[in-house]
């Protein structure tokens, strides 16, 4: 008797290829695809005017800043893994990063606390000076491969004054970003808070400033009522306005986006936050690789199951 | 066993494992009559052999496509170490050096970077610890919860680098650090770290609320006091008996506020980057008591495992397809 027929025979070659193949999987085959990261780094306006409540969450009245740390712990679930997410707040005229980029599927927990702790309590001084925060945000990115995300409703307080706007144009299309405009379209009343938190009904028109009384005003003084170059110089009559209420101020952020190269998108849902950032030009080549093990094994089987067949 | 699957669908083909005993995947030779053949109780055996190698090879097969996998699993161990909650001042002298300078020419090292440097050591140097990080201005900013995610905590410490913010308001800051082991359990020590180039007054309701939350909360604190060249010290006693008071010497007032909590307190003056060292190594030795924590065990694949299993049934069915006869 010899053994020879049976290398012939055509389930020994099915075994025998079925092994091989199954072989192939002990070397670790894998195969590396593109897959498109992030790092973003998330700028919110923690300003007063950021409590107002015009947003809904389950048909529940919330103010911007909830909504957008609802959104932002939300935009964390979608992201890719190996994206990276950094995280810092603006107020008075400057922003400040609490951490700079972690990744996102290993560092989820930490990233959620931290989005969940934003507070208007965590506000180093109470100005709303958007456009010399944004300029300090840029400053601070620029020359670092990160995107910028900067939330804000628009609303300066006191009002910007034209005179004194703050230069953008050396960092313009330094730092790649978008604006992230917040806020309903009309008029809403700001909850005010008194210094242990606790709610103290709206602001009324004379709490705020309705207009910004620094240095001299951007109008021709002639069009001015009582005039005084040296004691009056935005006039004597009192300035009135609705500075108290607030609104998303669409135009001024797409001004200040253009001024500064950045993109302006709006905040609606969770989705639309989602399109804003996860686009082409924010996107970062990476490569993810695959264990591809599974087609050997599959292969393997499928020699395995031919030798039943006949 | 917590098995998992990453793909639970491809258990299904799972059915397949029963087609040995529909076919035994061997030539069959032609016989006269088999109801002459004796029953054979050593050739049922083989027979049966043959065909559950054959079922558990597809067997192995399937669950390796299947992506058989153990879930992560956390096991409690006991080791040395701390849940640390790091209050890092982010007030604007921060940024100058030791000499109370901005730094300008290589070399100088702004309080803040040197701080940053060595907090970045000690984290490496901690093994089990849970660090978590509040920084503080004029109001407290919540940074990282208590974590193990040491890229996280690295993260932080650099953010750092950049400017500072406004004030000091470290009685706010506490509170928000003492925040950080509510609903914790008490293992280990618990150390706050307060690292800070200056002090302020801190006002009597707050003196009060600090002292209860210190004494409920059992933590020992740390103060590494990066003190500026000529400013006045924590010891130091003012020359002019007029100037002893909290407004003139906060940062002495504020030590005798931390001793008269009768908690584990330590404070180092701090005006090289040295000494600060010091204080870090003192809290590498001091504060190691055992403690309780979880060590997650990754998830571990055993689709491999599978694979190999499935091998070791197709060779024991290779060799006995070379043990077959023909006619």
């Amino acid at each position: 008797m010899s053994i020879a027929p049976n290398f012939k025979d055509y389930r020994f070659c099915l075994l025998a290829a079925a092994l091989l193949s199954l072989s192939v999987v002990f070397f670790h085959p894998q195969t590396s695809a593109q897959v498109s990261l992030y790092r973003l780094v998330f700028v919110v306006d923690i300003t007063r005017s950021m409590n107002t409540e015009d947003y809904q969450l389950d048909k529940q009245p919330v103010s911007r800043l909830q909504f957008v740390k609802h959104a932002l712990r939300q935009e964390l679930l979608k992201l890719p893994c190996g994206s990276q997410v950094g995280l810092g707040v603006f107020t008075e005229r400057r922003s400040t990063l609490l951490f700079e980029p972690i990744e996102v599927c290993s560092g989820f927990a930490e990233i959620d606390a931290a989005l969940a702790a934003l507070d208007w309590r965590m506000a180093w001084a109470a100005d709303s000076r958007i456009a010399s925060g944004l300029l300090s945000t840029l400053e601070m990115l620029q020359g670092k491969d990160q995107n910028l995300v900067f939330f804000s409703d628009g609303q300066e307080a006191p009002p910007p004054n034209p005179r004194y706007k703050p230069d953008l144009s050396a960092l313009k299309d330094k730092v790649a970003g978008v604006i992230i405009g917040v806020g309903g379209d009309q008029l809403a009343p700001i909850p005010k808070f008194d210094a242990k938190g606790q709610r103290q009904g709206f602001y009324k028109p004379e709490d705020v400033p309705h207009r910004s009384s620094f240095g001299e005003s951007d109008l021709n003084p002639e069009k001015i009522q009582g005039y005084d170059a040296r004691n009056a110089p935005f006039g004597s009559e009192a300035a009135s306005g609705d500075e108290h209420m607030s609104r998303l101020h669409e135009s001024y952020l797409r001004q200040l986006a253009a001024e500064s190269g950045l993109q302006y998108r709006r905040l609606t849902d969770a989705d639309s936050l989602d399109q804003a950032l996860q686009q082409a030009a924010f996107a970062k080549p990476g490569t993810h690789t695959v264990d591809s093990s599974w087609r050997y094994a599959g292969l393997a089987l499928l020699f395995l199951v031919m030798v039943y067949l006949k | 066993m917590n098995l998992g699957f990453e793909y639970p669908w491809v258990l299904l083909g799972l059915g397949l494992c029963l087609l040995p005993i529909w076919r035994i995947g061997a030539v069959a030779n032609p016989y006269p009559w088999l109801a002459i053949l004796p029953i054979d109780p050593l050739s049922l055996a083989i027979s049966a052999l043959i065909r559950l190698l054959g079922g558990l090879a597809i067997g192995g097969l399937i669950l390796g496509l299947a992506g058989a996998y153990l879930q992560e699993q956390q096991v409690e161990r006991i080791g040395h170490g701390a849940h640390i909650v790091m209050l890092l001042d982010r007030s604007n002298s921060m940024d100058n050096t030791f000499a109370g300078k901005t730094p300008e020419t290589q070399g100088e090292e702004s309080k803040a970077s040197a701080a940053r440097r060595l907090l970045n050591q000690f984290v490496d140097q901690r093994a089990h610890d849970l660090i978590g990080i509040a920084a503080y201005s004029t109001s407290p900013l919540f940074v990282l919860p208590l974590t193990e995610n040491k890229a996280a905590i690295h993260a932080a410490i650099d953010a750092t680098a950049l400017p500072a913010l406004a004030y000091t308001n470290v009685s706010k800051g506490l509170s928000m650090a003492l925040e950080f082991f509510d609903s914790r359990p008490v293992t280990g020590s618990r150390i706050v770290l307060l690292v800070s180039d200056g002090a302020a007054v801190i006002d009597p309701d707050s003196e009060a609320a600090l002292r209860e939350l210190f004494k409920q909360r059992q933590v020992s604190l740390y103060w590494v006091f990066l003190r500026t060249a000529n400013s006045p010290g924590l010891f130091e006693m003012p020359d002019d008996p007029r100037d002893d008071n909290a407004q003139a010497m906060p940062e002495r007032y504020l030590h005798l506020f931390f001793n008269s909590l009768h908690i584990p307190y330590q404070a180092y003056e701090a005006e090289t980057p040295g000494a600060l060292q010091q204080a870090i190594d003192d809290i590498n030795r001091l504060e190691n008591r055992p403690l309780h924590y979880v060590e997650r065990i990754p998830k571990q694949d055993l689709s491999t495992r599978c694979y190999a299993w499935a091998a070791a049934m197709l060779l024991g069915l290779l060799g006995l397809k070379l043990c077959e006869t023909r006619p």
